[in-house]
Parts: structure tokens; sequence; C-alpha cells
């Protein structure tokens, strides 16, 4: 179970690291801006290549050694899950690696080639753009959370018929394998951490609502497909993530109220199909954004380009403008957002919630 | 309605955006009526500073071409009859560039020209 389990995520983290450069805004490689009118230059097309076919090559040596350290010595589920996360960390370390090397080198040719010297540089935005912005409501986004204070409130009710020791944690069969004494805090426990995390997302979407809309001058049409894209498909996924998490914590805090409310196979499947709806989701979301931007040809002036932001982009992936209100911003490697460091909202909504988490959980 | 700035024009910000908004609303391509987007959102699209799009509304309310109305946000409201107090802010502001024309060398008529140009581009109100 747990190599079929660790086989797929570290998958899917090879496959979404190898096509990174193919899905992220058309104008922005590794991490650098390069106007539009160079961006199918030979020499980055090749780089692009580069990038996706080493990582590749690495993924599949770890896996298949992986795979076969698996099945050959039979190691304890322990050790296959200890190995399996290091395997994860070494293709993100890898990939991130060879990031920063194509981001110096990327960064060089566009001096070498005098890219933006000749080029004005220009801000563009449209008035109406946010008439046409398809976010979810927020209050969507109330439902989850209004049926967990509900769970709250039946678990008050049903403290009585609690056991007297509450699990707090679940092995991989489903069944719960650490507990802790009953007490009006216990009990409640898990509800607590639910909320918060509802919470939170919550506060992403309100965060992602009011992030600014970036439009591109030297091709509004694509900009703004990918940018409507991502905000649309970001608010769906959050729903969904938003819900998969409530369905998955309330099962586990009713089957603790009632034991005999499961049969044995639903524990087993719920957090399975839980990983593959969201592995799916995410893979979708990022088809979905990284298409958008693609086979939009602009009509590109000779003379203009985009705002070159790279110097608010510390080391091509920090985000660090002050001048700029948005909370969030499209990720420069990867599909998605990122925070803006010099706002200090964005560590709140983040961090905050975290900690909380962390606080209650050590409780 | 499309809002270009050059970041690096000698031009501030905030004015080029007054400039845009108020050609805008003669062109006709917003409308007597039409709010613009909040302070914050606009700020956060553009990625600016909030003061400069601040300084921008403020600078449109001074000249009665818009209405900061609490709560609802920036409303397009040009007020409704030619003050003198307009008349001599339009004379003077007008003045030292044909006075510069002039001294150029540019033609009483090629001056005449220009200016009909440029109402031709904007929608009669």
């Amino acid at each position: 179970m747990a190599f079929v389990v660790f086989l797929i995520i570290t998958f899917f983290i090879a496959v979404t690291q190898i096509v990174v450069p193919y899905l992220v805004k058309k104008t922005v490689v590794f991490g650098v801006t390069i106007p539009e009118q160079y961006i199918n230059d030979g020499t980055i097309k090749k780089l692009k290549k580069q990038y996706a076919i080493s990582v590749a090559l690495l993924s599949i040596v770890l896996l298949t050694g992986y795979s076969v350290w698996s099945l050959t010595t039979e190691p304890k589920e322990e050790q296959m899950a200890m190995i399996g996360v290091l395997m994860e960390f070494g293709i993100i370390f890898i990939s991130l690696s060879l990031y920063i090397y194509y981001h110096g080198k990327v960064k060089q040719l566009k001096i070498q080639n005098k890219w933006v010297e000749h080029l004005k540089q220009v801000k563009v935005t449209d008035l109406s753009v946010r008439n046409e912005d398809e976010m979810l409501p927020w209050y969507v986004y109330l439902l989850p959370i209004i049926s967990t204070l509900g769970l709250m409130i039946y678990t008050m009710f049903n403290y009585d018929i609690l056991p007297q020791q509450i699990p707090t944690h679940w092995g991989p069969s489903g069944e719960p394998d650490a507990f802790t004494e009953k007490t009006p805090f216990s009990a409640m426990q898990h509800t607590f951490l639910l909320l918060i995390m509802q919470l939170m997302f919550f506060g992403v979407h309100f965060a992602t609502k009011n992030s600014g809309i970036k439009l591109s001058a030297s091709n509004l049409a694509a900009s703004k497909n990918r940018q409507l894209t991502l905000r649309k498909y970001s608010s769906w996924f959050l729903f969904f993530v938003m819900l998969a998490c409530t369905i998955l914590m309330s099962f586990f805090q009713l089957t603790t109220i009632h034991p005999e409310f499961a049969a044995g196979s639903v524990k087993i499947i719920l957090p399975f199909a839980f990983l593959i709806i969201v592995l799916v989701g995410s893979l979708v979301f990022a088809l979905k954004v990284g298409r958008s931007d693609k086979g939009l040809e602009g009509t590109i002036e000779d003379n203009i380009m985009e705002v070159d932001e790279d110097q608010y982009w510390k080391g091509g992936m920090f985000y660090f403008n002050k001048n700029d209100p948005s909370i969030f911003v499209e990720k420069r490697f990867g599909v998605g957002w990122t925070i803006n460091f010099a706002n200090p909202i964005g560590y709140l909504i983040v961090l905050l919630p975290l900690i909380i988490i962390l606080i209650i959980s050590m409780l | 309605m499309i809002i270009r700035i050059e970041t690096t024009s000698d031009v501030p910000i905030y004015t080029q955006l007054t400039n845009q908004i108020i050609e805008g609303i003669a062109r006709g391509d917003i409308q007597y009526g039409d709010s613009l987007p909040s302070v914050r959102a606009f700020a956060a699209d553009l990625g600016v500073n909030m003061h400069t799009v601040n300084k921008s509304y403020h600078e449109l309310e001074k000249k009665g071409i818009i209405k900061i109305v609490p709560k609802s946000g920036a409303i397009i409201s040009p007020s409704k009859q030619v003050t003198n107090e307009m008349n001599e802010r339009i004379h003077s502001e007008i003045k030292p560039i044909i006075a510069e024309a002039l001294v150029l060398g540019v033609k009483k008529e090629q001056i005449q020209q220009l200016i009909f140009s440029i109402m031709e581009e904007m929608k009669e109100r």
C-alpha cells in the first residue's frame, strides 16, 4: 500500500516538475522576463528542453531504484515511507537546483543579447476586467464552515457516548493507532483543526480576490485569458479541496462518535480517494491554467514590452514589491500563486493558521 | 477601456492615469454614471502604489470630473456647466503650449488643424 502511494505521488511530482517550463506564463523563462518578441528564440527553447530531459532522466533513475529496492528487499512500511519521502524531496531538490542553474543562464542570455534595452516598458490594465472575473462568490465557502459548526454542536451533545480514549492518529488501514484521554478539548480537537483550516481557506479566497489581475502590454488577450483562468480555477480548486478535507475529517469525527458508522473498507478507501482526487484536481488545474495563454498570438508592437519585474523577484522565486498592494501574485516557476513578501497580510493569512494548528496539535 | 502607463516616462504615473481617464470619457469609452474601479483593485491590477491611484482620483475630483462617494466609489459625473474658474484653468493650461508651438515655428493653420483633429477623435459631447 505504502509503495503504491509513494510511487503515485512521486510520479506526479516528477511529471509536474518536468513540464513546468511549458506551463508557466509565456514571457517568463526560468523566472526571467523575456520580451514577447524573443520567446521563440532557439537558445531558450534548447534550455527548456535540456531542463525537462535532465529532470525526466533523474526521476526515472530514482523511481526505478525505489521500485527495485522495495520489491526485492521487502522493507518495513516505515522504512518504505521514510525513503519515499526522501525520494520526493530529492526530485524537488534536483529540479530546484536545475531551475537556479538555468535561471542564471537565461539572465546572462538576456543581458548579452540586449533584449530589453531598446524596448519601452508599459504597464497596462483594462478598467472592465474586474467585471469578467469568474471567481466563486465568497459565501460559497461558508457552506463547509457551517457544516463544521454543526459537527461541533453534534459532538458536544454526544460527549457522553464518546469513547474514553479519543483517537488522534489513523494508520494506513484506516484504524486509529494513537489515542488520548477524553476531555472536552480532546473531543473537539479535530473539529477545531478543521475549522481553522477552513478559515484559512476563506482568508485565501479574499486575498486572491483582492490581488491584482496583471495584464501584459505586449499580449493583452493571452495575459487576460491566463489571469482570469487562473483566478477561476484557483477558486474552484480551493473550494474542492476545502470540501474534500471537510468530508474526510467529518467522517473520522463521526466514526469516533459512532464506531458502527463505517464498514471497514470505507475507512481505507476514503483517504485514498481523497489523495487521488486532490492529485487529479491539481493536474487538471495546472493544465487548464498552463494552456490558457498558449496559441494566442498578440499583435506585437515593435518597441514595447510588459514591465520587467525581475528586480522584485529575489532569486527568481520570492516576490517582494512594496508598491504592489496585491497579497498574492502568480508564481514564476510552477502554476499557482505565491505571496508578496512585502505585504504583511500575506504572512498573517498563511502563517497564523499554521501556527495555531501546530499549537492545538501539541496541546 | 485600456489604461497604458509608461513607467520610464517623465510624466508622473498619477498624471498619466488622470489624463487617460479624461480622454476615455471624452472618447466615450467610459460613460457618465460609470464607476471607476476601487483604489485597491486599480492599484493591484496595475501593480502601483495605492497612493498613486488615490492622488489621481483626487485630482479628477478637484477638476469636477468624478464624484467620490463613500462606499460606492468613484463615479464619473462631470459638472453640468462650465464655470468661469474652469474656463480660466483651461485657458491658462493651453496658453503656454500654443506659445511654445508658435515659438518653435509651427504655423497658425497647423495648430488649428491639430486642435480640430484632436477634437474629431473625441466624441461630440
